[in-house]
């Protein structure tokens, strides 16, 4: 049996890895000889198998295939419809990592628990999403830990760093931006900041958009007509990005079957002009993560890159400019996350991590030295507080016999109400004839999967109520769908 | 110094003025429940509301008096309050903060320079 396994769940791509009994760990390839495995789900019309990976995503009808579904992990009304049956994205996911689970048990031996890396903005739905979709893979969660934090311990492993780490990741789908500090075999996060829907695939998109124009001008047609010509043309400008970061220009030549072809002559000049907004978006939440921080450029002793879109020049000058220093490679910055998981498998208990978003309620504030009263998201636990951990904040009823409290629990930083998520309400029945102004405690607890439980406690009464947050959408499965769907996808022909 | 009274978000809204289209009250619940459907407290947001005939300046807030390093705070500020929209469960929120976010990062090319 594998004991320390680790798995990146990428938007794009996905990794298994275990650790040796050398304490290094390795990359474990799948059935087809891959060491990653492409985040790609198809269903076949004729037989009852679901491909997934380099199969899935390379052929097929494009209707019948799923690419990116990460992406939606954090949608509670997001489903898949194919042959007339909903899947979830945690669902789509749980194929994923029953490929990962299956290929890989013929290497390690049997994986019943592990590490699965999530993106550092993932919210709780999505936490809840990664879990249920490794339960429904038969596999328990160990510990979720964020992608650079995964990534960090594996560079501090190999590189045998000392100090504070900037590490970011720009993978396929998101931006996180980590800062930690290292001491000994000690790992402290400072902050963790992500962008979402700032990734290589964001990248992809905007070069086939400047396809599309250059093939407009020259054939008078559109360069795709349907989701299967879309795919290939977007395959392609992929392609023509990875050898912009290798080559200076590149020359294509692409069509379809109505409008011919047409040649395309792309430089590196153009696609970084194309990405410039996106990477003046990455480098506003390195300023981010470094005020969340309190912390200034010439504080970060290293700056190491991770993912797939780290390899673009017009990233790594950027930092570069911005530190005044060069960042360096995570070794293998498409495998280090799922390498870091392997090892964070056996040292978590030596890696302190934080509180990923503010965790609070909507209160009426009234500020006695100004006489203002204002509806406000007041916060419980901030972002960035070690975990586990738990708060308590006090507050007072707003009306006389006031007979149920009701407290919304908000994510979010912003004290204005209107940009953070409510994610739940509790309600408690409190005794009748009560005036206006009796103390509720409000705690919020935060657990090392970044799980949220709230508990309400009427003081004058002593009742109280508290739970753990559960969402409700077309998207998200109850707790007897869990088992039901589990259960069949056990019996499922996963290739 | 300040005291705190609990509200919540049904609460608040029942007690503001009606408008001619009001939002959608959130369901009461028994329970804890998830609220992916929010609704839209009646903030100030001066920056907020990003319409066609606005230049990115102004969906900013960004006056021609500002010195470099108040529109390099005005905009550090809004960039952590729609980064995270970008992550709203709600969809309308998320979309408003990508056109915030990109009429940001056009002022902060346009003002601080490109990278």
């Amino acid at each position: 049996m594998a004991e320390y396994v680790g798995i990146d769940l990428g938007t794009t791509l996905s990794g298994l890895a275990h650790l040796k009994p050398d304490g290094n760990p390795e990359i474990v390839p799948n059935a087809d000889g891959e060491r990653l495995t492409p985040s790609v789900v198809y269903f076949d019309a004729h037989e009852d198998v679901k491909l997934v990976g380099s199969a899935a995503r390379d052929g097929g009808d494009p209707e019948r295939t799923i690419f990116q579904i990460k992406r939606h992990m954090d949608d509670p009304e997001h489903v898949v419809k194919i042959d007339g049956k909903d899947w979830t994205p945690s669902e789509i996911s749980a194929l994923i990592l029953a490929k990962l689970r299956r290929d890989c048990s013929r290497i390690v031996g049997d994986i019943n628990e592990v590490v699965i890396t999530v993106p550092a903005n993932f919210n709780e739905l999505a936490r809840k999403c990664t879990i249920a979709a490794a339960e429904m893979a038969g596999m328990k969660v160990r510990r979720l830990v964020n992608e650079p934090t995964a990534a960090a311990v594996y560079y501090a492993h190999t590189q045998g760093v000392q100090g504070r780490v900037l590490v970011f990741d720009l993978g396929g789908g998101t931006l996180d931006v980590t800062i930690l500090e290292v001491a000994g075999d000690q790992i402290r996060i400072l902050t963790s900041e992500g962008a979402r829907h700032l990734g290589g695939s964001n990248f992809d998109e905007l070069l086939l958009d400047a396809y599309d124009d250059q093939y407009r001008k020259q054939v008078s047609a559109p360069l795709f007509n349907d989701e299967r010509q879309r795919r290939r043309s977007l395959q392609a400008a992929e392609d023509a990005k990875k050898m912009l970061s290798k080559l200076q220009r590149v020359s294509d030549t692409i069509g379809n079957d109505t409008s011919g072809l047409a040649r395309i002559d792309l430089s590196r000049d153009q696609f970084e002009s194309l990405i410039k907004k996106m990477i003046t978006r990455s480098l506003m939440l390195v300023e981010q993560a470094l005020d969340s921080a309190k912390l200034r450029q010439s504080d970060i002793d290293h700056v190491v890159l991770v993912g797939g879109s780290t390899r673009i020049p017009k990233v790594k000058t950027m930092l570069e400019k911005f530190f005044g220093k060069q960042p360096k490679s995570c070794g293998n910055v498409d495998e280090c996350v799922a390498l870091g998981a392997a090892l964070f498998a056996k040292k978590s208990a030596r890696i302190q991590e934080v509180c990923n978003a503010s965790y609070g309620t909507l209160a009426m504030v009234y500020n006695a030295a100004t006489k203002e009263e204002k509806l406000m998201n007041s916060i419980v636990i901030p972002k960035n507080t070690p975990i586990p951990t738990s708060r308590t904040q006090l507050y007072q009823t707003s009306e006389d016999n006031e007979r149920v409290i009701e407290v919304d629990i908000t994510q979010g930083e912003d004290t204005d109400p209107k940009y953070v998520d409510v994610i739940g309400r509790i309600t408690l029945e409190v005794p009748p004839n009560r005036p206006k102004g009796c103390e509720v405690a409000v705690t919020f607890s935060y657990d090392e999967n970044q799980r949220v439980r709230a508990l309400v406690v009427d003081k004058q009464s002593g009742r109280s109520r508290e739970v753990a947050l559960s969402y409700k959408g077309a998207g998200v499965l109850s707790d007897e769908e869990l088992r039901r769907r589990s259960s069949h996808l056990k019996a499922m022909r996963i290739e | 110094m300040f005291k705190r009274v609990i509200q919540s978000l049904s609460k608040s809204l029942s007690r503001q003025p009606a408008t001619p289209t009001p939002p959608k009250p959130a369901p009461a619940a028994k329970t804890v429940e998830a609220a992916p459907a929010k609704p839209q407290p009646q903030a100030a947001a001066p920056a907020a509301k990003a319409t066609k005939s606005q230049t990115p300046e102004e969906i900013c807030g960004i006056t021609p008096k500002m010195s470099k390093e108040q529109i390099r705070d005005e905009l550090k500020i809004l960039y952590r309050r729609f980064n995270r929209a970008a992550s709203s469960l709600d969809a309308k929120t998320r979309a408003e903060a990508e056109l915030m976010l990109d009429a940001i990062v056009t002022v902060r090319e346009k003002h601080l320079g490109s990278i």
